[in-house]
């Protein structure tokens, strides 16, 4: 019998004991096909998907490369349909190949014929395609690139793009490291994507994708096209790029819904794209405003919709897209493959974590005891409204403030949903609140006076989930959320996880009420932060030191 | 003996063998078979094992053939060959037969006028076997018949192949014992036919993450090997659960299980891998059917198994092209067989596969002690390569348990109490959820309980979550109490319900006090009542509404019975009778009083015309009428309308409407 570190499971999941002596480079082995599902303290889930073992393909490895390291690691035998299926599954990758053709222009092309007939037999693809031009080879309507290729992987048959990029303007952008050093793997996460083309890379909050982004602009000396979530991100992007990079402030342009600025380098929100006027996007007309030659998505995992549709459209110029995590709440991490590119870098949160990059986090899940008249309430409510009469309890108010007092001279952030409660606590707590209606200007004037210490102590809503680099804050405690979404999650620890001045531990709060639907959603996210590796604990508010 | 395409040595002791088996003898003329033995050994009609046809009764010497054989033009010869190949018959089509060699215009002309294809009847021609053995060079066959066809190999080493089989064995013994333990709870019905319904085969390969085949061939294996059967359940369809050996067997070691399943499986008749195709009628084939077995496939599965067994150490068969050899080599030591045999060596090799005979396209070593019927030694062999039961998971902070290795099987059932399994395979993946922790709280576990099994049980300290899952399940476990309860007393007086429970004739009504105002009892409403009467309570009774229900003794009446006229109705309907024979009779007289000379036949152009004609006028027809008896009658009708070959008219005879096919109307006079 093997003495591997690895369990390969029939149902296509490998688990991974972190004990063992070869465990990490099984992980090193394994990271290239498999996706890391969930990471708890003793045994590592990892899956393998279509996707992901297509993505080890677009990197270079086979199906050999991979059925050897399965063999070589697993403790058991691997079930053998199991390695068939990995062969066959990757053997499908790169049959077809869209090229560009001197005369035709785009063409797809296939080494295995019987493939190519059963695509052209899609009635999806019909559409996308033009003449034939020999057995092998078929031309594609130049604008049809990005339909395509989401078209194809729909059938299972995923093309590998080699009909390459157009140069855009050029831009002289150069990194100016003369007062800090591009880590390691942010470096190779940039030359990992230019070798690659397109794609996307995965950093965990607080392991400064924002360079990446920046040195992949180095690579690509172009006029830039960035894609933020909202305006303070967009603000941030401007202010590390111009301290960052040989760029100055007149070379950045931002396009938002208070400035419509179109520069070498210009940030736009997914909001102003996508907003919508008698069924026209009006602002779409940016993305030919120049001859873009890079394209940068900023959190990946929340693209709209619509700019999916319009990256179809631009699959001529290269696309770099950042993200936290591939999982998409809404399942369309195959569009993301298909349209950005496949995933060209990842590192597990918890090994930058011990490289010292994003700080150890603590997490603690606080449960109140709702008061009988509440509970009575509560029970006889409607199901829509349970949610916040549960979250918004005033009990919660006392236990925040119990915290806030543990915590004494550390910078705290209070996270709600619910616009009342976050009036609530920041009369109780005298702090200032952000929320949406607050103007930008007021906004940042406020991060900023957190960041220098000014102001210890900040309610806010979830307009400070995205992007809002918060170095400094040590203490998050939330009082509600959406629906014990995974990503806010993700989102949330991560504005606690950028690394501390003095080595400290972050804390990270959760105030749920007991036996209502605010636990139950709460066991989401626990789980969320278990599977991450953050080992929590529970404890009851009427245990808390007072 | 020079026919034979092989080295003289292997052909001459061949020949010799034939000898001593009296299958052929040395006559005048050479050797000869035993009469009867060329009959038994026909490949096709007409034709011999390699497809030769028989020689003519003179054949032309050789030299003259190859004389023949050389003026052929490039066409003929290869229509010549492809003759031979297609099986020495072919259809002449509009070749003449009767031509001359110069005077032969076409390939197939040229080819008959040499006497090199001889014509049958009806359009036929055949390929004479001593011009089949000139083209294939002299021999009754083109390929070397002592050349054993060659398996494709790879490289695979012993270890590597017997760690790859153990594992599907492993695999498929735990299946087989999911399945069947899961059937035992909820078992899928007996088909009429007496196999497993298509559903329920895709529910079991969903079960144990298999595809249909791969379940098939465990259920099959399972009931050879006796540890599935029917039986009737509480409705008394017939089920399949399994038997009481199937328990038995959960007892052994699993290395003792794979080699009962296997063992099953060498022997059986059974054509699992069939399942799911269509039998020459186009049914589809259901697991478990009693027709479902054929006696040649145990034949298959022996040579398949032998042949591998035969290749050297650290050689298997190669993965695309092993399989096309494999049958190839089978063929050839069974040229006669059936033509399913490439089918059936292809189901071998997979059936072995799954269930771990063997590996990686290699026979496992302890498959080769199976085979050669020592099974203990392979129990043994295969025992040292499966994992080693194990007695503990590893618990951790996001609620889930794994086990990295079988469990042992008593672990295994508590933990499958407690937790819900999320992945099987070599380890498996338990998850805890308020639910799951419900569950073993429901069958009699106490918080303290758990805590120790799960200490227990785990080789690293219980994460704090999870001790708070238990605590906080043990707390709301039970708030909410269920009971049986036939009446409720009920009294604002505690007192006076503190009297009625301790009342000395109060024991046998069942009195259990809930709240210091409510007690509950065990008698029934009407029962209770009188009795608490006796003890000199006055009780009032609630209704369901809370309000009170005020009783009052009912004197009981019977409903007055109402004298029956018995005479009208019989009266009524014997009026209509009269009425209605009155109008039969005088649509009698009518159809009496008009011409009474039988109307000529009319076709039924002519009826249709006399009809609409009838309904424009307004005016009553006699028709003659043909009913669904075969009774003709005449009537005197006024059509209403004619459609669709109906004609809806008033009958004069009932005095009613109805309905006459056209066709049926034999004839139609106006009155």
């Amino acid at each position: 019998m093997n003495d591997g570190p690895l369990i390969v499971q029939s149902d296509k999941t490998l688990l991974l004991e972190i004990d063992h002596e070869r465990a990490s480079d099984c992980r090193k082995a394994i990271a290239p096909f498999a996706e890391l599902e969930r990471s708890p303290e003793h045994i590592h889930t990892y899956r393998l998907t279509p996707l992901g073992l297509w993505n080890a393909r677009a990197a270079g490895h086979d199906a050999e490369q991979v059925v050897d390291t399965l063999l070589e690691f697993s403790r058991y035998a691997v079930p053998h349909s199991l390695l068939v299926d990995v062969a066959e599954t990757m053997a499908r990758y790169g049959r077809l190949r869209l090229e560009k053709h001197p005369v035709h222009g785009l063409t797809l092309a296939s080494t295995d014929r019987p493939v190519l007939e059963e695509v052209l037999r899609a009635k999806k693809i019909a559409g996308m395609l033009g003449a034939r031009l020999d057995e092998d080879t078929v031309v594609v309507h130049g604008s049809e690139r990005g339909n395509l290729k989401q078209a194809l992987l729909k059938l299972g048959w995923p093309a590998e793009d080699f009909a390459g990029y157009v140069d855009g303007e050029s831009h002289p952008i150069e990194l100016d490291e003369t007062e800090w050093h591009l880590r390691d793997y942010q470096r190779q996460a940039a030359e990992s994507f230019w070798h690659g083309g397109s794609g996307v890379v995965v950093l965990p909050c607080g392991a400064g994708k924002t360079l990446v982004g920046a040195a992949a602009m180095a690579h690509a000396k172009a006029t830039t096209l960035i894609l933020v979530t909202n305006t303070v991100s967009a603000r941030q992007w401007k202010d590390e790029l111009i301290r960052r990079t040989s760029l100055s402030e007149d070379e950045i342009g931002e396009y938002s819904g208070a400035m419509k600025e179109v520069k070498p380098v210009t940030i736009a929100t997914y909001q102003v794209l996508t907003l919508r006027r008698k069924g026209v996007y009006p602002h779409l007309e940016l993305l030919d405003a120049k001859d873009w030659g890079l394209i940068v998505y900023d959190e990946v995992h929340l693209l709209p919709a619509p700019i999916f549709r319009m990256t179809a459209d631009l699959q001529a110029r290269r696309r770099i897209g950042l993200t936290a995590t591939l999982i998409r709440e809404d399942g369309r991490e195959g569009d993301v493959f298909s349209l950005i590119g496949p995933k060209r870098y990842d590192a597990p949160w918890k090994d930058i974590e011990a490289q010292g990059w994003i700080a150890p986090a603590d997490c603690v899940e606080v449960r109140v005891t709702l008061p009988s008249a509440e509970r009575l309430l509560y029970a006889t409510a409607e199901p829509d409204e349970r949610y916040r009469l549960a979250a918004c309890t005033h009990h919660k108010v006392q236990v925040v403030r119990d915290l806030v007092a543990q915590h004494p001279g550390q910078p705290t952030l209070v996270i709600g949903q619910y616009l009342e409660q976050l009036d609530e606590l920041a009369a109780a707590l005298d702090a200032p609140v952000i929320k949406g209606e607050t103007p930008v200007k007021e906004r940042q004037r406020l991060f900023e006076a957190f960041r220098t210490g000014e102001v210890g102590l900040l309610v806010v809503s979830k307009v400070a989930n995205f992007s809002i680099d918060l170095p400094s804050a040590e203490i998050a405690i939330q009082v509600s959320g959406s629906f014990g979404s995974r990503q806010e999650e993700a989102q949330r620890l991560g504005r606690l996880l950028r690394p501390k001045s003095d080595g400290k531990s972050a804390h990270f709060y959760t105030i749920v009420s007991r036996d209502t639907v605010d636990a139950e959603f709460a066991q989401n996210r626990q789980r969320f932060l278990a599977e991450q590796g953050y080992a929590y604990r529970i404890v009851d508010a009427e245990d808390l030191p007072a | 003996m020079q026919l034979v395409n092989g080295a003289p040595g292997p052909v001459g002791a061949a020949v010799e063998h034939l000898q001593d088996l009296a299958l052929v003898w040395q006559a005048t003329g050479g050797l000869r078979a035993l009469t009867g033995v060329g009959e038994a050994m026909v490949g096709g009609p007409g034709a011999g094992v390699s497809g030769l046809r028989s020689f003519s009764s003179e054949p032309a010497s050789v030299g003259d053939l190859t004389r023949r054989l050389g003026e052929l033009s490039a066409a003929a010869r290869a229509m010549l060959q492809h003759v031979d190949q297609a099986g020495g018959e072919a259809t002449a089509g509009s070749a003449r037969t009767t031509v001359s060699p110069q005077q032969a215009a076409t390939p197939a002309e040229e080819l008959i006028s040499r006497r090199l294809l001889v014509p049958r009847g009806g359009g036929q021609v055949v390929l004479p076997g001593e011009v089949a053995v000139e083209l294939r060079g002299g021999h009754t066959t083109r390929d070397a018949m002592d050349d054993v066809p060659v398996l494709a190999t790879s490289e695979r080493s012993r270890p590597v192949v017997d760690h790859a089989a153990a594992g599907a064995a492993f695999e498929a013994v735990r299946r087989v014992e999911l399945l069947l333990d899961h059937w035992g709870d909820d078992p899928p019905t007996v088909l009429r036919s007496g196999g497993l319904g298509v559903r329920d085969l895709k529910a079991a390969a969903a079960l144990v993450q298999a595809d249909e085949p791969t379940a098939a061939l465990l259920v099959e294996t399972a009931w050879g090997a006796g540890l599935l059967a029917t039986t009737a359940d509480l409705h008394g369809n017939p089920t399949w659960v399994p038997t009481d050996a199937f328990d038995a067997w959960t007892e052994l070691a699993p290395a003792r299980r794979w080699v009962a399943l296997a063992r099953t499986w060498w022997e059986s008749q059974r054509v699992p891998s069939a399942v799911g195709s269509r039998d020459s009628a186009g049914k589809t084939w259901n697991a478990l059917v009693p027709e479902l077995h054929n006696p040649w496939v145990t034949e298959s599965r022996r040579l398949t198994l032998a042949a591998l067994g035969e290749l050297p150490d650290g050689e298997v068969l190669a993965a695309g092209t092993g399989l096309p050899s494999m049958v190839a080599r089978v063929s050839w030591q069974r040229p006669r067989r059936p033509r399913l045999r490439a089918e059936q060596v292809a189901w071998a090799t997979l059936e072995a596969s799954v269930l771990g005979l063997t590996g990686l396209g290699g026979l496992a070593s302890y498959a080769a002690l199976l085979v050669a019927g020592d099974q203990d030694r392979a129990a043994d062999a295969l025992a040292t390569l499966l994992p080693e039961p194990i007695d503990h998971v590893l618990l951790q902070a996001d609620l889930t348990a794994v086990a990295p290795g079988p469990l042992e099987t008593g672990l295994a059932r508590r933990l499958q109490l407690i937790a819900d399994v999320e992945s099987r395979g070599g380890a498996t993946v338990y998850r805890f959820t308020p639910a799951s922790v419900r569950r073993g709280l429901d069958t009699g576990w106490t918080a303290v309980e758990l805590h120790g099994f799960l200490a227990g049980v785990s080789r690293t300290p219980v994460p704090q979550p999870l001790t708070y899952l238990v605590d906080d399940t043990a707390r709301t476990f039970g708030t909410v109490r269920v009971g049986h309860a036939e009446s409720f007393v009920r009294a604002d007086d505690e007192a006076a319900l503190t009297e009625l429970m301790h009342h000395p004739r109060a024991a046998g009504l069942g009195l259990r006090r809930l709240a210091p105002t409510v007690l509950i009892s065990s008698t029934p409403l009407d029962l209770l009542l009188p009795r608490l009467r006796d003890l000199g309570a006055a009780p009032a009774v609630e209704a369901e509404d809370g309000t009170l229900r005020v009783l009052r003794p009912e004197s009981r009446r019977a409903r007055t019975p109402r004298a029956r006229r018995v005479g009208a109705v019989r009266a009524a309907r014997q009026s209509v009778r009269v009425s209605q024979v009155v109008t039969a009779v005088r649509a009698g007289d009518r159809v009496a009083a008009t011409d009474p000379s039988p109307s000529a036949p009319l076709t039924a152009t002519g009826s249709l015309s006399a009809l609409r004609e009838a309904l424009e006028t307004g005016t009553s027809v006699l028709i003659s009428y043909v009913d669904n008896q075969g009774t003709s009658s005449e009537r005197i009708v006024d059509p209403i309308s004619v459609e669709g070959g109906t004609l809806v008219a008033r009958d004069h005879r009932t005095d009613a409407e109805r309905s006459f096919a056209v066709h049926r109307i034999s004839g139609v006079r106006a009155l």
